[in-house]
């Protein structure tokens, strides 16, 4: 076996100026890619074809939209209904994932590829982005004006990007405070009155004052709004320039700072979405939350029934503040074959009729008004009488193309301030900056963009110390693993088939195996350690930033040791016996052997390992996008997570283009000098 | 003595490399309420297959399994087709100049997959396969060519180029020489160069993630990543442990079945991480 390795190593010694390429080769070369070429499109026409053939024999439009998993069959209601009143439309309910962004990502990615789900499902925050990349059809030709009166306005606003209206809102939803009754007399009304109940009445740990969403997720941007609206603040002014530098945007990031200082708040809040904040009310630990409407279905089915009152969140000044309008509605992809069809769907899907069967059988609030006066509704639920006053004010969040990337920056400075990481002040500066260069960044040149690339610089520092530390471990746990190899002993074969298989496993599944050992209060990980006594209660790993890039780095180190140790150990098995044993009769000790002859001649070995490891730890996608996503605070982003962002998420296919090509002669580079650093003279001579 | 140090320097690397995985079976094999208990239960019993029967019944684990099977399935055997032309073709050049060829291929095939995605959705994007088992099946090919060029040149070196000459003789067409010759002679080498390929193309996460969209599609690695429960706050740890047990196994089996010719596959290839 060892002639292909030797071969492998001389493949890296090659000089560009050879010129290997002859005209015969050549000649076959390009032969054969054409042929390969010709092959792969013989077989895209018979895959065309076949689709075709497909929707032409079914004779019916085909209409697909992606959603949530459709618990108690709303949507299959809905569908039915429709369908029964449009024969000729089949409509494809595609069941997605929970993750409002991953069902995104699947929206870019049909519209990247050309071959878009036609009808568009989206929440309130997509409609700029979209709409301004030409991926959605204007409403405006089937939609008139006058029927707009029917549906709240912020949300029937949302819908409309530089005045055409491209998503028609389904269901809303907006932020509120809910407080307990028995606890307190009344919500209050301003900051301050807010502080004082705290004061007053919270004593942590049993008791706390307040809880929010304030996990690093879309979430943390509401909330974090709401402070901000209720400052008197903004993101951006009426003409779209960053306004979050001001005096009421540091006087929220005090405020939410003062409350978690104070521990008003508990520290738990920093990992909490809605759920956790929800579990932590109904166990009686908060006096005020803020949460969605849905929450108050599930305060109606607790202990706590009738002692919890909702109100609006509370204000700097006393003016009652608007909360963060949510909610999902639905557009019409561009390229749509029948728009009509499609149009007729949105049209039944977004009367009353169907609104009413989502607030049935799901509990999304309409976005028809008139809903909330119906006698039968009001009935049931009485509290929407109250909703149907904040649902008045509720503000959308700001409407910019580049939303998601804004509220990514939002996400990662708020939760850093929560979390003591960042004071106020340099938040709102780093804040300010970013957003700055998102919102300018897009029309400069590439080069240009590269200096101010912010993300860019950080995302290399992560990668660099990951690829450098565990790299480093890999080689040195590799090596102890392969010198125990070489070495002849009982069960050998099987220590080798398991320190193989890691290797052979996939990655990404693993990554959720490593997820689940690393879960607090669940995992093992924190139950070994704990029976060791090593640390004192359990840690959520994967919360922290260090936490998080130790804990891929272990992952990474886990799942690759293996190919290190297979490389050295072909070289070890490459040594021949004779010449230890002349070292040995010439009374060289083992040290010296190692230095001498060992690591000399293994050094082609290590050539190799350390050239394909580097690699792929530099460009390391699947393992920290499973286990971490890239976060908390961005902490374990890659270029590789980064890169695909920029191409899938931001849509900035050109500008990730560029930085690949740079990367990979960067990569090119780094491989030639290691080639260089690690030829000693008499190898370069032969 | 000696041996006995060795011996317990082996068990803890054993147990290393093993316990992620024993404790994804363990979980697997918990009855769901003991999941979220603690103490934590270290043999689990007794055993129960509850979340083995609720991933493959509830969930359409059968489906993602389907998907990967001929995805994997179909890009190795399209890429061994493929690169066996190939080799075939760089045995009748200068051993020099195909070491040269195959340096430009090798060079082309280390470049980490994360900087290859966005070409390659935009290629298949130009043949419409987005979306379409296909689309992965092409993008694996291309991916594990250069790997296969590579393996099969060498063992098909093997082979004294004096019975090429003499089946020429004996009226064998040249594609006959290929495929009644050469492949049988190095069945060896094309099996190794098999398992590796399917391995990686079993293994693969990022690519079948960009280019499928709809869940009906999806491979099993990318069925288990996006795995969720039935609200967006609860994961469902159980049946993601059972997935990824049973996505495991068939790798374990081939690699338990065929270690020492992986090994010198991969040693000659020395190419994937």
């Amino acid at each position: 076996m060892l002639p292909y390795l030797e071969f492998a190593n001389s493949i890296f010694s090659f000089r560009v100026g050879k010129a290997n390429l002859k005209i015969n080769s050549k000649g076959f070369f390009f032969g054969a890619i054409v042929k390969t070429f010709l092959r792969i499109l013989g077989l895209g026409v018979i895959a065309v074809l076949l689709g075709v053939s497909g929707t032409c024999l079914a004779q019916r439009v085909v209409l697909r939209m992606i959603g949530p998993e459709d618990v108690n069959g709303a949507w299959a209601e809905i569908i039915k209904r429709f369908e029964a009143r449009h024969p000729d439309v089949k409509i494809k309910y595609i069941s997605g994932p929970w993750s409002t962004d991953d069902r995104q990502n699947m929206y870019l990615r049909s519209f990247l590829s050309g071959d878009p789900i036609e009808i568009v499902y989206m929440d309130v925050t997509w409609t700029a982005k979209f709409a301004a990349r030409g991926w959605l059809l204007s409403l405006d030709p089937w939609f008139s004006p006058h029927e707009g009166s029917a549906f709240f306005p912020g949300a029937l606003k949302a819908g409309y990007y530089q005045g055409y209206l491209y998503r028609l809102p389904l269901t809303v939803d907006v932020g509120v405070l809910y407080w307990r009754k028995d606890l307190v007399s009344r919500p209050p009304r301003t900051w301050r009155e807010l502080e004082d109940t705290c004061r007053l009445h919270a004593h942590p740990p049993e008791l706390y004052c307040l809880v929010f969403q304030g996990m690093q997720y879309e979430g943390l941007t509401c909330n974090f709004l709401e402070f901000l609206w209720a400052a008197g603040g903004q993101i951006l002014d009426e003409k779209g320039q960053v306004a979050i530098a001001s005096p009421e945007g540091l006087s929220a990031l005090n405020f939410l700072r003062k409350l978690r200082l104070k521990n008003w708040v508990p520290k738990a809040v920093l990992s909490f979405q809605e759920q956790h904040t929800l579990e932590f009310f109904l166990k009686g630990r908060a006096i005020f939350m803020r949460n969605w409407p849905y929450a108050l279905r599930l305060i109606n089915q607790s202990p706590l029934r009738g002692k919890v009152g909702l109100a609006p969140l509370p204000s700097k000044t006393g003016a009652p503040t608007p909360g963060t309008l949510g909610g999902w509605g639905l557009g019409i992809a561009r390229g749509t074959k029948a728009p009509e069809k499609a149009w007729a769907f949105i049209a039944f899907a977004t009367s009353a009729e169907a609104q009413k069967i989502l607030y049935l059988k799901r509990g999304w609030l309409p976005a028809r008004k008139e809903l909330f006066r119906d006698p039968t509704l009001l009935r049931e639920n009485p509290a929407l009488k109250d909703l149907y006053f904040l649902l008045e004010r509720a503000r959308p969040r700001p409407v910019h193309p580049q939303y998601p990337r804004i509220s990514d920056t939002l996400q990662k400075h708020v939760s850093a301030v929560l979390a003591g990481v960042e004071t106020p002040e340099e938040a709102l500066k780093a804040l300010s900056e970013t957003l700055k260069f998102i919102i300018r960044g897009s029309r400069e040149n590439y080069l240009r963009r590269l200096l101010l690339d912010y993300e860019l610089k950080e995302t290399l520092a992560h990668t660099l110390f990951f690829s450098a530390v565990s790299v480093s471990l890999e080689f040195l746990l590799g090596f102890l693993l392969a010198l125990l190899l070489a070495t002849p002993f009982p069960g050998r074969w099987w220590v080798r088939l398991a320190v193989l298989l890691p290797w052979a496993l996939p990655t990404a599944v693993m990554a959720m195996s490593w997820q689940w050992m690393l879960n607090n209060p669940f995992g093992v990980i924190n139950d070994l350690l704990l029976k060791a006594g090593l640390i004192s209660h359990p840690v959520d790993w994967l919360a922290s930033p260090e936490g998080a890039m130790w804990s891929a780095i272990l992952a990474d180190v886990w799942k690759t040791t293996p190919f290190v140790v297979i490389i050295l150990l072909a070289g070890l098995y490459s040594i021949p016996r004779e010449l230890k044993e002349s070292l040995e009769v010439d009374g060289a000790g083992p040290l010296k052997r190692l230095f001498y002859l060992t690591l000399p001649l293994l050094l082609p070995f290590v050539r190799v390992a350390l050239i394909f490891r580097l690699l792929q730890a530099l460009g390391i996608f699947d393992l920290i996008w499973v286990l971490t996503r890239g976060g908390p605070a961005d902490s374990t982003r890659t270029l590789g997570l980064y890169l695909y962002d920029l191409a899938f998420r931001y849509d900035e296919v050109g500008y990730a283009l560029f930085l690949t090509v740079l990367f990979v002669f960067f990569l090119m580079v780094m491989s030639l000098l290691i080639v260089r650093l690690t030829t000693l003279e008499y190898e370069r001579r032969s | 003595m000696k041996k006995i140090i060795f011996l317990l320097f082996g068990l803890i690397a054993c147990a290393y490399c093993l316990f992620p995985f024993y404790w994804t079976v363990v979980t697997a094999l918990k009855p769901p309420s003991k999941i979220f208990s603690l103490p934590l239960e270290y043999f689990p019993w007794p055993i129960s297959l509850e979340n083995l029967y609720r991933v493959w019944e509830k969930r359409p684990f059968g489906r993602y399994l389907m998907n990967s099977l001929v995805v994997s399935g179909g890009g190795t055997f399209l890429s061994l087709f493929l690169s066996s032309l190939l080799a075939f073709r760089l045995r009748y050049l200068p051993v020099s100049r195909a070491l040269a060829l195959q340096r430009w291929l090798l060079i082309a095939s280390i470049i980490p997959p994360t900087l290859l995605v966005i070409p390659i959705f935009m290629a298949i994007k130009a043949l419409g396969l987005v979306n379409h088992l296909l689309g992965l099946i092409l993008s694996y090919t291309v991916l594990n060519l250069p790997f296969g060029v590579w393996l099969l040149y060498a063992s098909f070196s093997k082979v004294p180029r004096e019975l090429d000459e003499a089946a020429l003789l004996d009226g064998f067409s040249r594609l006959g020489i290929l495929f009644r010759l050469l492949l049988p002679l190095s069945r060896t080498g094309l099996a190794v160069a098999g398992i590796l390929i399917f391995i990686f193309c079993w293994n693969e996460f990022l690519l079948a993630l960009t280019l499928l969209q709809d869940q009906s599609h999806y491979t099993v690695p990318v069925g288990i990543a996006l795995l969720s429960g039935a609200s967006a706050y609860e994961i469902p740890w159980g049946e993601i442990n059972a997935a990824v047990a049973l996505t495991t196994l068939p790798v374990i089996l081939l690699v338990a079945l065929f270690q020492s010719s992986i090994l010198e596959g991969l040693t000659a290839g020395a190419l994937k991480g």
